[in-house]
């Protein structure tokens, strides 16, 4: 209860964070009715189908968006298609997210030459281009499922959480309450958890937001260029079916626009929480932003 | 690990005299060399880990890159017999694809170290894979350097104004557009880009680096295509990295202002331009010099899509052409380039901040 309070009253103190958890509860309310919005759609019938309607029919009452090269109903695609983006976000952003938390508490807390070690990799996995691993792993992985698709993006964004993470750990760790924590012989799991983990609530937050924004436009990225891993469509898989299908000439604009203003406001979203968190919980940067 | 003293000074020390001669007596003399040493010594740990996780984790993709070639080959030259054991032998050799996993990882690395040798490439057979990437590399460079370039210099400008004018309505929808923007992925721009300016009004190419009835050379007319198809790809890149520099620029600035030598500066009667330019933007483009280092891996990721749409052809087409032929040699190559070029970056960076910045002392 009292931690509701506290995020209610952070969540009153920006602005900045407010309009980007609106944004993105909406995305995700959108995605949890997908069913029943696809459903709605259809009318009883399928509008995902292949050949549910006719082909490349332009926008109108009955189809708001057109349709697709397959007769498919481009507005049933783009909301099932966000909720899949949306769930590849969630689940790599937890996934790296525990990762990069568990990596960056050992390293920060233990310091010493485990942290030299852990630090030293962290930042070798952060200079490898990602995007090369990327490709090859789905070029590996032809028919794999949502899970396993998050899995594979997160094994890349995990250095970023652990970064970012590990700089606050360190300047908490020499804090008086955690020494007082240590001279009352509280053990090291207990102060990490009673006494750290609270107080890095926040920058986990922005380890997670980044580590989805990541992992979203890697999947997008590779179905972008028709490499990525078969059997997911998610919206990026849209643009590329109208890049390739010459979408455009046929005046079938929604199949391209929609997808992109949808994904741009996310990205947006999820920047504006990140940094509407750093504002709040840095006094240096409390208004840096900018109003 | 790289300062190692010889037996000579231990000896000297545990006789409790000044050591005039030695190594670590020179180092505790020369911190700066001893800084410079040590942080090469962290680059040469970096590259080779970089290196070493890059190679095993393209040799773990199942697929034989062989066999790929045979079909190939089988296809180009109506050669229709089935290869005998003997020929794919020889074609493993010359991949480096024979032996266990270490001994090719030995040979790759020794093969890259000594003789900069990738071997031969598979999407242009016989040429060595380094050949395919050097071929590929300028145009990368070109597209890529200058836009990222561009996108800093712009950046840190109107951040800096933006910083400077807070609370003015122009500053606001600077901070604003670039908070929304700052992570859009370049090919969503290069997406509109193409829509509207190649597409909807025809004016520019979308396709290629240059007009293809050109030949290359330093002509007027090639340097003036080249500028011409390079627009739109550069300018996504420009675009979005122009938004992300205002932000960090801006975040930079605010807590400069509030400096009480600016004050200073201001009642000593200073034109507001010069306290900007030489009190308050001087204190702060210097971490930005840092980060833009270590951005340009991220830049390359992005890199890879835009050239990809505009078959530009840059490192980014030949690493996609690549995996989908299975092409090993050039898919690390390329990978190993972009490894190498963003750690060398950032070493130079932080080798050249001490001579720009006198405060920063991370020797001590």
């Amino acid at each position: 209860m009292r931690l509701l309070t506290a995020v209610l009253r952070t969540i009153r103190h920006s602005r900045r964070l407010a309009v980007g958890l609106i944004i993105l509860g909406l995305m995700v309310l959108l995605a949890v009715f997908s069913p029943l919005i696809v459903h709605a759609i259809g009318g009883g019938s399928d509008p995902i189908e292949v050949a549910a309607y006719e082909k490349w029919l332009v926008p109108g009452p009955d189809h708001l968006l057109g349709t697709d090269q397959y007769g498919r109903d481009v507005f049933a695609m783009v909301v099932s298609a966000m909720s899949v983006s949306l769930q590849i976000g969630a689940i790599a952003g937890v996934i790296s997210t525990v990762a990069g938390v568990i990596v960056a508490f050992v390293a920060g807390y233990k310091g010493g030459w485990i942290d030299g070690v852990l630090s030293t990799f962290t930042g070798i996995l952060l200079v490898i281009p990602t995007f090369p691993l990327l490709i090859a792993l789905s070029a590996y992985a032809k028919n794999v499922s949502l899970f396993q698709v998050g899995v594979m993006i997160s094994i890349f964004s995990w250095p970023f959480a652990a970064k970012t993470i590990r700089s606050q750990v360190l300047s908490l760790r020499s804090r008086p309450y955690v020494d007082l924590a240590r001279v009352s012989k509280a053990r090291d799991l207990e102060i990490i958890v009673t006494e750290l983990l609270p107080n890095l609530l926040p920058f986990i937050g922005v380890g997670f937001a980044s580590s989805a924004l990541g992992a979203i436009f890697g999947l997008v990225g590779l179905e972008v260029i028709g490499l990525g891993p078969g059997g997911v469509i998610d919206l990026g898989q849209i643009i590329f079916n109208a890049i390739s299908t010459g979408a455009l000439t046929l005046g079938a604009w929604p199949m391209f626009v929609v997808p992109i203003v949808l994904l741009t406001l996310l990205f947006a979203a999820l920047n504006m929480i990140n940094i509407g968190l750093e504002e709040v919980y840095n006094p240096r940067l409390r208004g840096v932003a900018g109003e | 690990m790289t300062a190692e003293a010889p037996p000579v000074t231990t000896v000297e020390e545990s006789s409790r005299t000044t050591p005039v001669t030695g190594v670590r007596a020179w180092l505790s003399r020369h911190p700066l060399a001893a800084y410079a040493i040590r942080r090469f010594g962290l680059y040469l740990v970096e590259l080779w880990g970089a290196l070493t996780i890059a190679f095993f984790f393209f040799r773990l993709i199942p697929g034989d890159p062989i066999r790929t070639l045979l079909q190939t080959l089988q296809q180009n030259y109506v050669y229709n017999q089935q290869a005998s054991a003997e020929v794919i032998g020889r074609y493993r050799h010359e991949f480096g694809l024979d032996g266990n996993i270490f001994s090719q990882y030995l040979k790759h690395l020794s093969n890259l170290v000594l003789h900069g040798d990738l071997g031969p490439s598979l999407i242009n057979y016989p040429t060595p894979a380094q050949d395919v990437i050097l071929q590929s590399l300028p145009w990368t460079i070109g597209l890529l350097g200058i836009s990222a370039v561009l996108a800093w210099i712009l950046g840190v400008i109107v951040g800096a104004i933006a910083g400077w004018r807070r609370g003015k309505i122009g500053s606001a929808i600077a901070t604003n557009l670039s908070i929304a923007l700052a992570h859009v992925p370049f090919f969503f721009v290069a997406l509109i880009l193409v829509y509207v300016f190649a597409y909807s009004l025809g004016v520019l190419p979308a396709r290629s680096a240059y007009d293809s009835n050109l030949s290359p050379g330093f002509s007027l007319d090639f340097i003036g295509s080249v500028l011409k198809y390079g627009l739109l790809p550069g300018l996504s890149i420009v675009v979005i990295g122009t938004f992300g520099w205002i932000l960090s620029t801006r975040m930079l600035m605010v807590p400069v202002l509030g400096e009480d030598y600016l004050v200073y500066a201001e009642a000593k009667g200073l034109k507001p331009w010069r306290i900007l330019t030489r009190y308050a933007l001087r204190n702060c483009y210097l971490p930005q010099v840092t980060a833009f280092g270590i951005s340009l891996g991220f830049i390359f990721n992005g890199n890879v899509l835009v050239e990809q749409l505009f078959n530009y052809p840059g490192l980014g087409t030949t690493l996609v052409t690549a995996i989908r032929q299975l092409d090993f040699n050039t898919i690390l190559g390329v990978t190993d380039m972009a490894i190498f070029s963003v750690l060398t970056a950032v070493l130079l960076l932080d080798l050249l901040l001490p001579l720009l910045d006198p405060r920063v002392k991370y020797w001590k």
